[in-house]
């Protein structure tokens, strides 16, 4: 399931949704349609890792990423040196096979590209959700959502490249520190955002494909994600974010709560990332850059909800109760209208224009993830 | 000691050479192109009723394009189901409906697992989305179905190494694929459905060659083009125009909403035109 | 603004900050610093001499001398009988404690209140819980408490007006009358031996909850939460037209919000009972009992809804700040917030008492 399940009374639900409906919107807990639940963030919080970041919300809600990173040698079937270990050399022995039995063109291609690309394998993430099995599918929704977006326009992986031998491998933990009281994704991805733009890998002191050396001196390291001048300002490039958004009705809302999203029409997680266009210039950092990187449609749990009964088919309302069979036909011709202040479970999809205008008020140029990003950007990093 | 009972390979892994294959030069490899128009989908097989054992089945063949150099997707899904839920599951008002996508070994070049990869659940959690808008889920309280699709040949091309980057991109493929025998295959097994569901793949590619500005095709193959810029793959009910599973990945500027909305468009279209296979399979069916 | 980023606030000395005055009478101070979740019948005064505590405690918990941490023995007098809380060792007649809380007497009998613990019912106690389970003859609920209650299908008003005996029909129909999910606000009718409760709803106060908002406030630690009081049931008038509003304080920390509906109102609104003789203080009871297992919600206005929204964004503030949640409380946290939302630039709509709004009305209520 990829969202958790929430039991809700019928009654619930058809209130949740009948003021979710209304323009503007009432939220169960106050807040605007596209304001986001208030968040504790601080970055730097674990001195052993590259990078680091902590949220929690005020419902008690916390999420961990580590972000730590390895040396490893770039896997190439064609260039083979002596000191390779044994298990290196076992998985160069199967890429030799496979590579075998048609040609070995695509490495060649590959070197020509040297530089500029990396490889996606290079990225590991990992969530952890306590109570969850970390095979669950909804714990590998999550990850594959989160991992999509990261590798999406291949920026992160160019910059792990340290030579033509050599790469960063980067493990991204993210750990939830209870069973979520709500869909973790905003927060796991936001968390995952600080502590990659926290994240610093040591200097490199060599030169060209000799072995890789570094400088011992933390302080000197840059930041992955590098900064205007230095160690200080913006990000020039930013990691990207995934956002959660739900539709009711006719209004489109942002970070919805467990009880919100229970009662949603259609519920989007949308990656954005925040990178240069290679054609323009690239020192424009006034404006911002947005781009769309990954959409994927949440299983809405409003369809798994139980359904309410009308009071004109209630048998046990009223003294109705022993008028049973009579009652019957009713039911039948009650299951296709709605009636008011009784909650239906939805069904069937949502209207292509309904996603579209979903997407489009997450893309909205200085709209809420301009404002987000812009929060992010405060944060302190360490 | 050594062990002395059996032969033992030497101690150090060797490497066997590899040779440079003298007709395998990079021209050989250059990609088959497109030869479909830019809105047509390939031919797609589809059959219902293929495992007798099964409260519905059905089968998928999309045929192989290009002489060989890529493989076709063949699918087969089986519905078992609606049935009653083991004593131990809690009270439900609705049918459970629980979703298996699994790569044969032998269904592309890198032969999988027999356990479920990371891949192989998410793609069941998408397809499991796109299918739960579809049925009526309250006409069947305290059942459970189960949806079981093997894919036996996995669409991919056999020739080049180069698969890390394309498998992702195959996937939506197989993904849009899944929906649509899914959907045959529920219908088969007398499962109440609001409508048939189709899958659709759409993608913005840039051609090999000359400089064409990235054009949008319907059902796209890696193989065929130079890069692929970004794909969508839709789950389409078309008879209530609606969408119940949207799935988009690749890097497009946020500032053109158009170029999204008409690629999501021409998922649409990818879907509506596997539906009519869909739709006439079933009348044959029947019939 | 839609996000607010807080940057983390250093670790609170509570102790030095809080007991200034520490040594002499800690009632007021625990009530006010602490949310006086604790109490109601009033901690036990240092009623065991400081002579008979354990000398190796820290130099601090003179201090803070009302709390009792595991293994550490409150007293050797023999004419003290344990309760909960506690154990005993054999051959001494040494009292120790089992939890970290507050001692408690009741006569002769001393037992620990633990500090932070799930709902343990008691009987007479008023609870909203959640169907989690439909058996044959009884509904298992939730009330936020360590084993789920049940609540019998002998322990229910069955429709149809008049108390009558329970038929297999019934029986056949329970999920007609609640369902898994569903909300209810019961009473405690009697304890068994594991902790386990059973309830009753045979009271026309009873029965399955529509027209509102639910919110847990149990398990969210920090000292606040649900008190024992007088009155868990009231209704209030909202602000801005809101109308009249019901608050369910269930003792477990469930609470209900929702709008008053009148009663004899709704029969009337109704079309299905307009063939109907109109009611009388005869029928009263058969047409209250009608909409005791109804799950559709009646018309709510706009208004209605949104005090309801500042009413939950109330509790959530009291208790996300440590407060107590009582009637008092609610009622002079719900006035101080109109008075906030008017001040604000959202205006007298603006329900919202996240964050530091939250912390704002805390302030404001703690201060006065």
């Amino acid at each position: 399931m990829a969202s958790t399940q929430t039991l809700l009374s019928p009654a619930e639900l058809a209130y949740l949704h009948s003021s979710l409906s209304l323009t503007p919107p009432i939220r169960p807990d106050g807040r605007s349609s596209t304001q986001f639940r208030p968040l504790v963030a601080e970055t730097g919080i674990l001195p052993g890792t590259n990078g680091s970041a902590r949220i929690c919300f005020a419902d008690g809600t916390e999420a961990i990423v580590g972000v730590k990173a390895e040396v490893e040698r770039t896997k190439s079937a064609l260039t083979t040196t002596e000191d390779e270990t044994v298990h290196r050399l076992e998985g160069e022995f199967v890429e030799g096979l496979a590579g075998a039995g048609g040609n070995s063109a695509g490495n060649i291609d590959e070197e020509d590209n040297d530089g500029l690309e990396g490889q996606n394998e290079w990225v590991e993430l990992s969530v952890e959700i306590p109570g969850y099995r970390d095979d669950d599918s909804g714990t590998v929704f999550l990850s594959a959502l989160l991992t999509e977006a990261l590798l999406a326009d291949g920026n992160l992986t160019k910059k792990l490249r340290i030579n033509t031998r050599f790469h960063w491998k980067l493990y991204l933990d993210i750990l939830l520190i209870s069973p979520p009281l709500s869909y973790p994704l905003p927060l796991l991805s936001l968390t995952t955002h600080l502590a990659l733009l926290s994240t610093r890998l040591p200097r490199l002191k060599s030169e060209g494909d000799e072995d890789p050396f570094f400088d011992d001196d933390w302080a000197a390291a840059p930041y992955l994600y590098p900064r205007e001048n230095g160690t200080s300002g913006k990000a020039t490039l930013r990691p990207p974010i995934s956002l959660l958004v739900m539709a009711v009705g006719n209004n489109i809302i942002f970070d919805p709560a467990k009880e919100e999203l229970a009662v949603a029409d259609v519920a989007l997680a949308v990656s954005i990332g925040d990178g240069k266009d290679n054609n323009s210039n690239a020192m424009d950092t006034d404006t911002r850059n947005l781009r769309l990187l990954s959409v994927r449609t949440i299983d809405p749990p409003s369809r798994l909800t139980p359904p309410g009964v009308p009071n004109a088919t209630n048998t046990a309302y009223g003294a109705a109760a022993g008028t049973t069979a009579q009652k019957q036909p009713e039911a039948r011709a009650a299951e296709s209208e709605a009636v008011e202040g009784v909650w239906k479970p939805p069904r069937g999809g949502a209207k292509p224009l309904v996603m579209a205008a979903l997407v489009q008020k997450v893309l909205e140029k200085g709209g809420v993830t301009d404002e987000v990003l812009d929060a992010l950007d405060a944060v302190e990093l360490e | 000691m050594a062990d002395r009972r059996r032969i033992n390979g030497p101690a150090g892994a060797t490497l066997p050479p590899v040779y440079l294959n003298e007709d395998a030069q990079p021209s050989d490899d250059s990609k088959i192109s497109r030869t479909r128009a830019a809105n047509a989908i390939r031919k797609l097989y589809l059959k219902t009723g293929v495992t007798p054992s099964a409260s519905g089945s059905a089968y998928l063949e999309i045929e192989a394009p290009g002489g060989g150099a890529v493989s076709g997707l063949k699918l087969s899904c089986t519905v078992h189901g609606p049935r009653s839920l083991p004593r131990s599951t809690p009270f439900s008002p609705h049918i459970i409906l629980s979703t298996h996508v699994k790569y044969a070994p032998f269904a592309t070049k890198q032969r999988h697992g027999y356990l479920r990869d990371p891949m192989e659940r998410d793609l069941g959690t998408h397809l499991e989305a796109a299918l739960r808008g579809a049925i009526i889920a309250d006409r069947w309280p305290k059942s459970g179905v189960d949806v079981i699709i093997s894919i036996i040949e996995g669409d991919q091309d056999r020739q080049t190494s180069k698969s890390q980057e394309l498998g992702s991109w195959e996937t939506m493929n197989a993904l849009a694929g899944c929906i649509t025998v899914a959907s045959a295959a529920l219908a088969d097994a007398g499962i109440d459905c609001v409508d048939t569901i189709a899958g659709g793949v759409a993608a913005l590619v840039k051609d090999a060659g000359d400089n064409n500005s990235p054009r949008i095709v319907i059902d796209p193959i890696p193989l065929e083009h130079e890069k692929i810029l970004s794909a969508c793959c839709v789950a389409y009910l078309p008879t209530r125009d609606e969408v119940t599973n949207l799935w988009f990945k690749g890097d497009l500027p946020a500032s053109d909403m158009e170029l999204y909305t008409q690629l999501v468009e021409t998922g649409i279209q990818a879907a509506k035109s596997a539906n009519l296979v869909l739709v006439e399979c079933l009348h044959e069916t029947m019939g | 603004m839609p996000i607010t980023i807080i940057a983390p606030k250093p670790a609170r000395h509570h102790f030095h900050d809080s007991h200034q005055t520490a040594g002499s009478d800690d009632e007021s101070d625990t009530s006010s610093q602490q949310g006086a979740s604790l109490d109601q019948e009033g901690d036990i005064q240092m009623l065991i001499s400081q002579s008979s505590r354990p000398k190796h405690s820290h130099s601090q918990s003179s201090q803070n001398y009302n709390i009792v941490t595991p293994g550490e023995v409150i007293t050797s007098d023999p004419q003290w009988m344990r309760g909960h809380g506690t154990y005993m060792t054999p051959q001494t007649h040494n009292i120790i404690s089992s939890v970290a809380g507050t001692i408690s007497r009741t006569n002769k009998l001393l037992s620990v209140r633990p500090l932070r613990a799930r709902y343990t019912p008691e009987v007479g106690d008023l609870v909203v819980g959640r169907i989690v389970e439909v058996q044959a003859k009884r509904w298992r609920v939730d009330v936020g408490g360590t084993q789920l209650a049940g609540l019998p299908l002998s322990a229910i008003n069955l429709p149809g007006g008049i108390l009558r005996k329970r038929t297999e029909t019934d029986e056949l129909q329970i999920r007609t009358f609640f369902a898994e999910g569903d909300l209810l606000v019961a009473e405690v009718q009697s304890l068994f031996g594991d902790g386990g409760a059973s309830l009753h709803t045979r009271s026309l106060k009873y029965g399955k909850l529509r027209n509102g908002v639910f919110v847990a406030v149990s398990g969210m630690g920090g000292g606040g939460g649900v008190v024992r009081s007088r009155r868990q049931v009231w209704t209030m008038e909202g602000a801005n037209n809101g109308g009249l509003i019901d608050i369910v304080l269930g003792v477990n920390g469930y609470v209900w919000i929702s709008k008053h509906v009148e009663t004899a109102a709704v029969v009337e609104d109704n079309k299905d009972n307009n063939n109907k003789p109109s009611v009388g203080i005869t029928n009263m009871e058969e047409v209250v009992s009608a909409t005791m297992y109804s799950s559709q919600n009646d018309k709510i206005e706009v208004d209605t809804m949104r005090e309801i929204a500042r009413l939950r964004g109330v509790i959530t503030a009291l208790v996300e700040n440590g407060l107590r949640v009582d009637e008092d409380m609610v009622v002079k946290g719900y006035h101080e917030a109109v008075e906030m939302a008017l001040a604000s630039e959202g205006g007298p709509d603006d329900v919202y008492l996240g964050g530091e709004r939250g912390e704002q009305l805390a302030n404001a209520l703690t201060g006065v």
